[in-house]
């Protein structure tokens, strides 16, 4: 046998060479993401230009007519208003609250453990349990929320949260508050474990209160994992389709019609492949600039941990 | 006081968290005029599986669970394995596209699956794979696949390379001191991922509900929805039997595996 004192590479007869495993490991996952992450957005880009037959994939040049279309028409453009709001009113409800209960997390009190462990859970329920669940308990007729609101005379009459226009988008957003504030809680608790104890001491002669080793303290302590956690969150939370999608399905008469359900009506209930391609691909430069701004906090967030 | 003040709030956090689930729970072991009384009962006065019953006979639960089944079990031996490769390539070595995965990956992640779902329907639909259980398959690992890339990668570059170059002193080939040596190490990293990838594939709706046209080629989650649909009136204890049986795989593996499952998904979303 060879023996070659501090060698980290294997002779070449030995097994395959370092260049060949690498290619042959590295290979499906490089040939799955090209087909799937970089095939689709160019044939995206490529589609917004064609009036594209759904099931023969014939193509009529188009030009820039799906844009303008996508661009112009009022219920797109409503889409988008919707999409503003439901994405903005996330992701602040969720970072204040997450960094309120992952505060409250570690604040020492008893069942801290337990308490740790079932306020992660809403994060894993799939989709459809919760759109079963909450359109169960904000039914109406049957609902847990409307019994207890009208009992304790908090409201006259039941409040149809899923079916009125008006209430449909607040409910949405609640529900998927209700979901995802516990990635805020993980991170953001991860985080506050670890803040050194010199840190408080230091506020603490300066005559720092609570609130202001809050501000001085915990806050700078926690914000470049909080800010790379909210960008995250606004990233996943403007292109979400299964939770809202699941619970109202768009409706009623539109009112919870954001962008991404836009996206999948225009595609596969009006079969228009060209407009829905557009109006991907207007998201997707939102998109690219959310990415921009996502690596940029992440960079300079790893630089302040080293 | 200030403790008092803690204790009601995370008493309020919990309720509002748990709540949900127990009356999931509590529903679908309660019979139809029960659920329907006014004011509604707590807990189930007279506990019934009926409903869990009913689920399997009238409708096609048992096709869409064994479905689910499949697909999100290959989908996740699929991801971890191919995650596995990559993630240790992109750790280990220094070539132009080792180095590119890596760095595509991460923006990968970021991809809303939203954005790539015509595309990828038109050429499913083209090729005559809608229906087919494998399409969705090929399709959830690519798409989870950079999560597992990511993970697996921070998990790798943590591992001390000593005992493994040992190994390959000691006559292993590289591929067999990563089988041997690397492997065993990162297997939590593994099942946490492995964990992962399961939940999501399981819970997936978009690509399974434009996939998967056939009412009985569906998964869980658009079976679901036929089922909502056709019930008409809500039969809520139907649907609430239908979701303690899609939820309780994920509580089981997430009350087993919930401190490896917190660590690595921290790691994912923020970690290099």
């Amino acid at each position: 046998m060879i023996r070659s004192g501090t060698a980290v590479r294997p002779p070449i007869s030995r097994g395959l060479s370092d260049r060949r495993l690498a290619l042959l490991l590295t290979l499906p996952a490089a040939i799955l993401l090209l087909t799937f992450a970089v095939y689709p957005f160019a044939a995206a880009a490529a589609d917004s230009l064609f009036r594209v037959d759904f099931l023969s994939g014939a193509r009529t040049f188009l030009g820039l007519e799906n844009y303008l279309l996508v661009l112009s028409d009022p219920e797109i453009r409503a889409a988008f208003g919707r999409s503003f709001v439901w994405t903005v009113t996330n992701v602040v409800i969720q970072a204040t609250t997450g960094v309120g209960i992952a505060l409250l997390l570690n604040a020492q009190l008893f069942g801290q453990t337990l308490a740790r462990g079932l306020v992660l859970f809403p994060y894993v329920v799939p989709a459809i349990v919760t759109a079963l669940v909450f359109q169960f308990m904000f039914n109406d007729v049957t609902g847990l929320v409307n019994y207890l609101l009208v009992d304790t005379h908090v409201v006259r009459a039941p409040i149809s949260f899923l079916a009125d226009p008006k209430t449909v988008l607040w409910t949405l957003i609640a529900v998927n508050c209700w979901k995802y504030t516990p990635f805020i809680v993980i991170v953001v608790l991860a985080r506050l474990q670890v803040v050194p104890v010199e840190l408080y001491d230091a506020a603490a002669i300066d005559g720092a209160g609570a609130w202001a080793s809050f501000c001085q303290v915990t806050l700078p302590w926690i914000m470049p994992v909080l800010l790379v956690a909210c960008l995250l969150r606004t990233i996943w939370t403007a292109y979400e389709f299964d939770l809202p999608y699941l619970l109202a399905f768009g409706g009623p008469l539109g009112a919870s019609t954001t962008v991404p359900i836009e996206i999948r009506t225009l595609a596969f209930g009006r079969q228009e492949i060209g407009a829905a391609s557009a109006l991907a691909a207007c998201a997707a430069i939102l998109l690219a600039a959310g990415a921009y701004f996502y690596l940029r906090a992440y960079r300079r967030s790893e630089e302040r941990v080293e | 006081m200030l403790r008092a003040i803690q204790y009601v709030l995370l008493l309020g956090v919990l309720v509002a968290n748990v709540l949900p689930l127990a009356w999931i729970f509590a529903t679908a072991f309660k019979p139809d005029t029960e659920i329907a009384r006014y004011p509604p009962t707590i807990l189930p006065h007279a506990p019934t599986l009926a409903n869990f019953r009913n689920l399997f006979t009238i409708s096609d639960f048992g096709a869409y669970l064994g479905n689910s089944l499949i697909v999100s079990g290959v989908t996740t031996g699929a991801t971890v394995l191919f995650g596995m490769f990559g993630a240790y390539s992109v750790s280990r070595f220094y070539f132009p596209l080792t180095r590119g995965l890596g760095e595509f990956a991460l923006f990968a992640y970021l991809i809303p699956p939203i954005l790539v779902v015509v595309p990828i329907a038109q050429i499913v639909i083209r090729l005559h794979l809608a229906d087919n259980l494998a399409a969705l398959i090929v399709i959830y690992t690519a798409i989870l696949l950079p999560f597992a890339l990511w993970v697996l990668r921070s998990y790798f570059r943590g591992l001390t390379v000593d005992i493994e170059q040992a190994a390959m002193v000691d006559g292993c080939t590289r591929l067999g001191a990563f089988l041997r040596v690397v492997v065993p190490q990162a297997t939590p990293g593994l099942i946490s991922t492995g964990l992962f990838t399961f939940n999501a594939a399981w819970s997936e709706y978009l690509f399974a509900s434009v996939l998967l046209p056939s009412p009985d080629k569906r998964t869980l989650s658009p079976g679901l929805v036929l089922l909502m649909n056709q019930t008409g009136v809500y039969s809520w204890g139907l649907l609430m039997a239908g979701a303690v049986i899609v939820v309780l795989p994920v509580l089981v593996l997430f009350v087993i595996a919930q401190r490896s499952l917190i660590r690595g998904w921290g790691a994912g979303a923020l970690a290099g």
